[in-house]
């Protein structure tokens, strides 16, 4: 098969001496198409050529993604294991790095059971890295204790998703859609900086004449160009939306016969939004009456509306019943399962989608099967050759974890493809556990914050080096590639896995020669559980631009729209959020008088490691800030560019002032791309949602300090 | 080469994926040649790209003592020739776009040149492919005349006229590359 793919009529450049390689990019869950550029002679990888013909992005790439390439063969990649002695990083062969593993791994499972281990896995992987953690850990390890983060970024979408349409998929229409779509709803996402390759869908709609009704605290790109921008205080989705369904029935825009058909808990519903007049919404909220009433009418009036919403509204207590109430919305309105109509969440992570329902997660097994489902547990055992008895029982999730460390019940860790030092809320807390575990093995191709605790480095590929598949926002499996051979001794995490697994005494459970084998048995594995991708195949994504799962048969072409007859729920009904408002965990007081939420910035991704090692990323955003309003400003006397001191009861930060009228009077936002004392995350609040057990990143209370010259 | 570049300001979502692609090009040495800026931070994000826009009589080219700058019979203003430039910096303050850069160590001016040996090619520029937004299109002389008729047509749909949430009133607009005022 040729590795440069590309439809009639389209040309790119290909210089000479070089050749492309089609691929996407290795950042969010927009997986942007692209060519990577390789030197045929050196095989080394030279740079990025657009895919034009990629029919979710068109070419289009942001700042990450057209510097993504830079990663492979930077000079900070890891090119051996590494082992502390000393405290100091000595490389070391192979060999040496799996003896010292076994060896520990093999002693505190000996001396204090199975499940002192524990495995944290990470969703900016390929699928079949992503199935492979959790089998890893359940059969490699035979440890319960395993989790990723993904628990800090989809888990909330994932929690309402199931509990009101039955499956979560984060987008019920495909987003080639979304230009014929006559409203958007969009909450808790600053979708410019953070799936900046969407905006041309938006923008071709807006074109058209669609409405853009954007809820943020900031105005945001996004919200700049709303017809209204719902200005809410962070931790008041759930009123917001309450407050819209108030609207949407008073003024009969719901849509009876969908309604009645189709969704349970209406009558429910109608009493729990009773109280949410556009007044009391206003109080909680802090949006001003007419926006709340000019927003219902918009969305109310619009044949056709996606409702999209983010970590914004996910990254808080009260994550699921935010996602459970927008959802609502676009069931009233009789959206769901239409032509460009649904709703939608953002996924952050490149393979936040599928890295999430295949068994990375504490309770979840492949095909977003449940560890609690006796016949689940029986058909996965089946695939993966062991007793159902040996099949661990559900852990805890990710945040919770630590807390085993800190009590010494966890006492190993594996981390794969995640950085929780800089990721996770309340960070201090989070070095203290790292720092009370016996043995800690960390993967990755830089040495992230995280790694440089760890007893061993193993060095990973990055994503150019090993061959399979993610699971793109809209739920499209696309076709990832190995543009050039692995760098210096670095393996990919499957390999790796294997290896230590094969230590484990386990072998023969992970005979595997390419990711293909894989992706084979995640097919098996998934088949017949809500996330099917038993009729996706390798050749099948690259003949029609990616399969959308379900693909229940191998015949099957995929299903790029979903609930089109029914919802994925027992009785075939969704079922409409009743929940009220409940507020965040922490709120503000006299002395912690101002509220703090965090977010992205173009340049960055995730917690950095990648992105803060690119030079032109690096030069746009070198940094973080704090972002407040003038009048704010003024009351503490700072100026643009002064460092300021923020505390909350975590932990505190100095950090450079950057003052626009572009957010919320009481608000202060800081990006968290940044680890160690630049870290928002020492301030952040680990409050758990009851359901999704999803920190609240999004909502806390802070205080501000001038420093004293 | 019978197409254009068509900016659209109020489009930018301010990512500056277009400078980044500007490194890209083979030409270009690792350095850009186009900028994104805000219009005033402390008043909103609204930013707007800003590439050359390939005058017709160049103030770059009119200013420079050595002949340097040639033009393509495309009409593509070329960065100055490394045999003649002499290193004077009359390009710099003389374009009113303040595009053309200079290279201190070459001493030598360097500018967008329309990414060259993609557009002779009819492949577009790499800015203009990456922009997320089509903040920044590489399209036909026809294509873009109907971009703008399409504008004032938007306008007299509802709720398309100037109204809250509109901020883009005060960006700039220029000779060619610009789109249709609101009145």
């Amino acid at each position: 098969m040729s590795q440069f793919l590309v439809k009639e009529g389209v040309k790119n450049q290909i210089r000479k001496g070089e050749k492309l390689v089609t691929t996407h990019c290795c950042y969010c869950g927009m997986q942007c198409g692209m060519h990577i550029r390789v030197n045929e002679k050196t095989n080394k990888v030279v740079g990025v050529e657009p895919r034009y013909d990629w029919v979710l992005t068109r070419g289009k790439m942001c700042p990450k993604g057209v510097t993504a390439y830079q990663t492979v063969d930077h000079p900070d990649r890891i090119k051996r294991p590494l082992i502390k002695k000393n405290g100091k990083f000595v490389e070391s062969s192979w060999e040496e790095a799996l003896d010292l593993i076994e060896r520990k791994f093999k002693g505190l499972q000996s001396n204090y059971g199975k499940d002192a281990l524990s495995v944290y896995g990470g969703v900016s992987m390929t699928n079949e890295k992503c199935y492979l953690v959790g089998k890893y850990a359940r059969v490699g390890l035979g440890t319960r204790y395993l989790d990723y983060n993904g628990r800090y970024c989809m888990s909330s979408a994932a929690g309402g998703f199931n509990k009101t349409l039955g499956m979560d998929r984060g987008s019920t229409l495909p987003w080639t859609e979304l230009e014929h779509t006559d409203c958007f709803f969009m909450a808790g996402s600053n979708t410019a900086e953070c799936h900046p390759t969407s905006i041309q869908w938006f923008w071709r709609a807006k074109d058209k004449g669609a409405k853009i009704i954007v809820a943020d605290p900031r105005e945001t790109a996004t919200a700049r160009v709303a017809d209204v921008h719902l200005d809410l205080l962070p931790g008041t989705d759930s009123a917001l939306a309450n407050g819209i369904m108030h609207l949407l029935i008073k003024h009969e825009y719901v849509d009876n016969e969908y309604v009645q058909e189709r969704c349970n808990n209406f009558a429910e519903l109608k009493e729990m939004t009773a109280k949410f007049t556009p007044e009391y919404t206003s109080k909680i909220t802090g949006i001003a009456v007419e926006k709340i009433v000019k927003a219902a009418h918009i969305f109310g009036k619009s044949p056709r509306s996606v409702v999209m919403f983010a970590r914004g509204a996910e990254q808080q207590t009260a994550g699921v019943d935010n996602v459970s109430l927008y959802t609502s919305m676009a069931l009233l309105r009789g959206q769901i399962g239409k032509f460009a109509s649904g709703v939608a969440t953002f996924t952050g992570q490149g393979n936040g989608q599928g890295g999430r329902e295949h068994g990375q997660k504490s309770d979840l097994l492949p095909g977003y099967r449940k560890l609690t489902d006796p016949k689940a547990v029986e058909y996965i055992s089946g695939v993966w050759g062991i007793n159902p008895e040996d099949m661990p029982k559900p852990g805890v999730s990710a945040y919770e974890m630590f807390d085993l460390m800190l009590n010494k019940t966890i006492r190993g860790l594996h981390v794969i493809c995640s950085n929780p030092v800089v990721s996770s809320p309340n960070i201090n807390h989070v070095y203290k556990a790292m720092e009370a575990l016996d043995f800690l093995v960390v993967s990755d191709f830089f040495l992230s914050e995280t790694a440089e605790l760890a007893d061993v480095v193993l060095p990973a590929t990055t994503w150019a080096e090993d061959e399979g598949t993610t699971t793109n926002i809209e739920g499209r499996v696309i076709h990832i590639r190995k543009v050039v051979e692995p760098l210096g001794e670095s393996k990919p995490d499957w390999q790796i896995m294997s290896m230590i697994a094969e230590r484990m005494g386990k072998g023969k459970h992970f005979q595997y020669n390419e990711p293909r084998e894989i992706f084979d048995e995640l097919r098996l594995a998934s088949k017949g559980g809500k996330a099917d991708y038993f009729g996706v195949t390798y050749e099948k994504i690259d003949e029609q631009d990616g399969v959308f799962w379900p693909a229940p048969a191998e015949d099957h072409p995929g299903s790029p729209s979903v609930f089109k007859e029914k919802f994925a729920t027992e009785d075939g009904r969704a079922n409409l959020a009743v929940c009220d408002w409940k507020g965040p965990a922490e709120v503000k007081s006299k002395d912690y008088p101002l509220w703090l939420t965090t977010g992205r910035v173009v340049f960055h991704y995730l917690s950095g490691n990648q992105t803060r090692r690119v030079g032109f990323l690096m030069e746009q955003c070198p940094e973080p800030f704090v972002e407040m309003h003038p009048e704010l400003a003024s009351q503490y006397q700072v100026e643009n560019g002064e460092k300021v001191k923020l505390t909350t009861p975590r932990g505190d930060m100095i950090v450079p002032v950057k003052i626009t009228k572009a957010i919320r009077k009481d608000v202060l936002f800081v990006p968290y791309h940044w680890g160690k004392q630049q870290a928002v995350n020492q301030l952040t609040s680990p409050a758990l949602d009851p359901t999704s057990r999803m920190p609240e990143f999004k909502v806390c209370a802070v205080k501000l300090e001038k420093l004293t010259k | 080469m019978n197409k254009i570049m068509y900016l659209e300001f109020e489009r930018c979502i301010g990512c500056r994926a277009c400078q980044a692609a500007c490194r890209e090009c083979g030409d270009h040495d690792a350095k850009e040649r186009n900028y994104v800026e805000y219009v005033d931070f402390t008043e909103s994000r609204q930013t707007f790209p800003m590439l050359c826009m390939q005058c017709k009589d160049p103030a770059c080219a009119r200013v420079c003592p050595a002949n340097a700058i040639q033009i393509t019979d495309e009409g593509v203003v070329l960065s100055a020739m490394e045999e003649k430039c002499i290193g004077c910096r009359n390009c710099t303050f003389g374009c009113p776009f303040g595009i053309p850069k200079f290279d201190f160590e070459k001493n030598k001016m360097y500018k967008c040149d329309m990414c060259y040996d993609r557009t002779r090619d009819d492949i577009a520029p790499m800015c203009a492919s990456v922009c997320p937004s089509d903040a920044i299109r590489f399209i036909d002389f026809d294509e873009m005349q109907q971009l703008r008729r399409k504008r004032t047509q938007m306008n007299l749909v509802e709720g398309k006229k100037p109204q809250e949430g509109n901020k883009w009133d005060y960006v700039p607009e220029f000779f060619g590359v610009y789109t249709d005022s609101q009145s």
